[in-house]
């Protein structure tokens, strides 16, 4: 509930933390301004005071996400900088983030189905840190003649639909099938298989990731 | 006479990749060079702050110009 004595900076997070489990409940289309204010106990007046229409809200909530980037930063500087150092510390990094935060990933689910362009660039943007890695990669290991030819955007494919599974099936299915396994072991055992698939060795690549 | 040592071109790459290419750059490199860069991403603006601050090299400056971004890194 949103009280009268709320500061204005407080009742726009309160506003935005429950939409954001309302569009992750039910997507864009399914939810209304009048359902958000009625689960905040307020009139869609004072929705609208804070944001012009459901459009800027749900933007708004897509926003403070992108705000909360992950910083991959750290993986390159401390690791020795090969392919597989670098995909599988920014994969931990971001694997660790996001399974704090199922909306967002209800969220993601949620923008598949809906179809909209806008949401499913945002959407993509969040997973091209990976895709680029190892499109980038395989193509400049494969010109080195250090793995064989592999399909850069089909290998991002595979490894993006592996992790999103995983984040799937331990974060909002909590499948029991996998209820035994630590994602963060789950996710490294994917990464090996991963790798593999694309006849990449990672023992053989001690830090020297193409520039 | 360029104000820098050496060029890389990071537009189109997401990070981690600018990152990982300025370190490979960098490390080719002697004390005191300086590595320009040219960025398309938004969040390289602060990976670059923070790839500086924890590698000790020195951020000579960072600008935006139309949809790019240049960063002068001075090897430390």
């Amino acid at each position: 509930m949103v009280g009268k004595r709320l500061k204005a900076s407080e009742r726009r997070a309160t506003i935005l933390a429950v939409a954001k489990v309302l569009f992750s409940d039910k997507g864009y289309h399914g939810v209304s301004v009048d359902e958000i204010a009625g689960r905040l106990g307020v009139s869609p007046a004072i929705l609208y005071r804070h944001f012009a229409s459901k459009e800027a809200l749900y933007e708004e909530v897509l926003n403070e996400i992108a705000c909360k980037r992950e910083s991959y930063v750290e993986v390159v500087v401390n690791s020795a900088g090969g392919f597989g150092d670098v995909l599988r510390g920014i994969t931990h990094i971001y694997v660790a983030s996001v399974s704090k935060d199922p909306d967002y990933l209800r969220m993601e689910l949620q923008s598949a189905l809906e179809g909209s362009d806008a949401t499913r660039q945002f959407f993509e943007n969040r997973w091209r840190p990976f895709t680029d890695l190892i499109e980038y990669s395989l193509k400049e290991l494969a010109g080195q003649n250090r793995i064989g030819p592999v399909n850069g955007a089909v290998a991002a494919l595979l490894f993006q639909g592996m992790i999103r599974e995983a984040l799937y099936a331990k974060c909002i299915y909590r499948s029991p099938r996998y209820h035994d396994m630590d994602l963060g072991a789950l996710v490294d055992h994917l990464i090996g298989l991963f790798f593999r698939a694309v006849g990449y060795v990672e023992s053989l690549d001690p830090g020297t990731l193409p520039g | 006479m360029a104000d820098f040592d050496l060029e890389l071109d990071a537009r189109g790459l997401n990070c981690p990749l600018p990152i990982l290419r300025a370190k490979k750059s960098i490390q080719t490199l002697s004390t005191g060079q300086v590595l320009r860069i040219v960025a398309t991403d938004p969040g390289s603006v602060k990976d670059f702050e923070a790839f500086c601050k924890q590698t000790g090299n020195a951020l000579l400056a960072s600008a935006q110009q139309g949809g790019e971004y240049h960063f002068h890194i001075r090897k430390a």
